[in-house]
């Protein structure tokens, strides 16, 4: 029996995603003792950091078990064996509750589970846990959840970052090796950033969203969360493809992204935008990020710079139409099919009492700040001032990428503008906490893929993340890119200073 | 664009809109903070716009309508096992027509 806890911090699940599937295909530790292992890092860590919402502790071990069982019994194991997984909350699983961290979902038991949940379970995962959110994924610090602020590992006085907050911890405090998020304008990328994960977000309609309880739908994706690139890229070959219960899922082939990793980049364009290297970028952001692509050019890949001008405008246009599409998602919480019910006055008598008391009391403050505004962009006399205004200026954002492609490979610049901030600094001035979302949106807007490797971390010691956007369906090239800096990224080794070596 | 005014009579008409009873002091906190929202999404006014096509989806023509024939969905019983009341088979809900 290989005694991981020598070789790797945080004992087996510190061996990584590619790691444990490697040791569980090969028979030399059990699914179970990994399950164990993830359980104990979390009963270790949680109290403090509240990176999950649940815990189905005895389903996670039962699905372990049978693991093991398949193996004994000579079967082949799937891509993932034995790894657990952490899910983020607003993605279904069938029996477990998912409330995407909101009080109207409260309890919600769904009675399916989402399509990547079961691309897991086929490639041979354990489902860990549900992890902690802003509330309908809508914050970039975890303080919207309606369950408490989650804590970054690596400073339990600040953020995270979100709004995947709990799957970004869950990863960097290795209570679990990889887990899912779901990005609609940097939710899985920012947090990723701010806790020295590996965070990605796919090209838009690659991964399924039935089943991912809809924020902004033409914005949103799930994507992995990995303590490395490869096993981010390996999770991603198991979610991609295409899913007919997701009518924007794209009918593209399945690749095998992980092939991509440690390939070489030499003569690859990496495109350098100046907008993103601009006012309110902290500087040691900026030298950090900068020192990234210095790594890549001694690696062979010719840097340029482009230019994207439509950037400046991405947060505005972002929150016109992320907030339309909510106002109407999140319309579907009514009391009536799931969820919080209110009887409060006259809402047991009056169909519209109860719809407007059920969400009063079930949406949390930022949830209902973009129902209105989302509401008020698409009302009567303002919808082509506002809500038609930026659809064309996404049109705009998207011609930036498509024009800066034609000369690079690959856009690279700062994940976030800051390091993780302290909870509580932006919490009453939410233009501030969108501000912070400004190198994570336009990728969005666009639909192109975009991850955050990590990069070397601040003097204080806080991660810091390299964004790396690629064009539409070309992930590999980006996986490429983040493997070959990763490969000399002074901060591929580095651990939260609270995760010490698992007693064996 | 015109300027509105963000007022509290203009937060309670879209929270109608939204079926969102508002309590007291709420209306007037999201005015103040909506009115400081909006303004700055207007800098958009600043990009000329002309004959530029809205986005409304990316990729659209790269997604293949499916064929239409039933395929399983939720029996009626998961259907209605996280309703907060059920009567008779069904979701049921105040009184709405008299």
């Amino acid at each position: 029996m290989l005694d991981s806890s020598v070789i790797s911090p945080a004992g087996p699940v510190g061996l990584g995603v590619t790691g444990i599937a490697a040791s569980v295909r090969a028979g030399e530790t059990s699914a179970e003792s990994v399950t164990l292992a993830a359980l104990e890092q979390i009963a270790r860590y949680d109290g403090e950091l509240n990176a999950f919402l649940e815990v189905p502790r005895e389903g996670a071990l039962a699905q372990a078990r049978a693991i093991d069982a398949r193996r004994a019994r000579g079967e082949a194991l799937g891509p993932l064996a034995g790894v657990p997984v952490a899910i983020k909350d607003a993605i279904c699983v069938r029996g477990v509750v998912t409330t995407a961290a909101s009080k109207i979902l409260a309890g919600y038991e769904p009675p399916y589970d989402a399509t990547v949940i079961e691309r897991l379970r086929a490639a041979d995962a354990v489902i860990l846990g549900k992890t902690n959110m802003d509330e309908f994924a809508m914050g970039s610090s975890s303080e919207n959840s309606a369950f408490g602020v989650t804590r970054n590992p690596w400073d339990r006085a600040r953020t995270p970052g979100g709004s995947s907050s709990g799957s970004a911890a869950a990863v960097a405090a290795r209570m679990a090796p990889c887990s899912l998020g779901s990005d609609t304008g940097g939710s899985i990328r920012q947090p990723a950033c701010l806790t020295g994960t590996v965070g990605l977000k796919p090209t838009y309609g690659r991964v399924s969203r039935f089943g991912l309880i809809a924020f902004a739908s033409s914005l949103d994706q799930i994507g992995p969360f990995a303590t490395d690139v490869r096993g981010a890229a390996r999770v991603l070959s198991v979610l991609a493809g295409h899913d007919p219960r997701d009518a924007t899922s794209l009918a593209a082939p399945t690749e095998d992204f992980e092939a991509a990793c440690g390939r070489s980049v030499r003569g690859l364009r990496v495109g350098v935008p100046e907008e993103y290297f601009a006012e309110g970028l902290d500087p040691e952001v900026g030298e950090s990020v900068r020192g990234a692509i210095r790594e890549l050019e001694a690696e062979g890949c010719v840097v340029t710079p482009v230019t994207m001008p439509h950037t400046r405008f991405a947060v505005a246009t972002y929150y016109v139409l992320a907030t339309a599409e909510a106002s109407s998602n999140l319309a579907r919480f009514d009391g009536v099919r799931y969820g919080l019910r209110s009887h409060d006055g006259d809402a047991a008598r009056d169909l519209r009492a109860m719809y407007g008391k059920t969400r009063d009391a079930g949406f949390g403050a930022e949830v209902k700040r973009r129902i209105l505004l989302g509401t008020f962009v698409l009302s009567a006399g303002y919808y082509d001032a506002y809500y038609r205004k930026a659809q064309k200026v996404r049109t705009l954002i998207r011609r930036d990428f498509e024009r800066a492609f034609e000369g690079v490979d690959v856009i690279c610049s700062p994940a976030s503008p800051t390091p993780a901030f302290r909870l509580g600094e932006k919490v009453d001035d939410p233009l501030a906490m969108y501000l912070n979302d400004i190198y994570t949106l336009p990728a969005s807007l666009a639909g192109v893929p975009a991850m955050s490797v990590p990069c070397a971390p601040t003097r204080a010691g806080l991660p810091v993340g390299l964004h790396i956007a690629a064009r539409a369906m070309d992930e590999a090239t980006m996986l490429a890119v983040a493997s070959a800096w990763e490969a000399r990224s002074p901060a591929a080794s580095l651990v939260p200073p609270l995760v010490v070596p698992a007693k064996a | 664009m015109p300027g509105p005014k963000l007022d509290r009579a203009l937060v309670l008409h879209v929270a109608k809109l939204a079926s969102l009873s508002l309590s007291e002091g709420e209306a007037d906190r999201f005015a103040g903070e909506l009115a400081r929202i909006v303004a700055y999404v207007e800098q958009l006014d600043a990009v000329d716009t002309a004959d530029v096509a809205p986005t409304a989806h990316v990729l659209l023509d790269r997604m293949p309508l499916r064929t239409d024939v039933l395929v399983p969905c939720l029996s009626h019983e998961d259907a209605l096992s996280q309703a907060p009341q059920v009567e008779g088979g069904g979701f049921a809900v105040p009184t709405f027509v008299e």
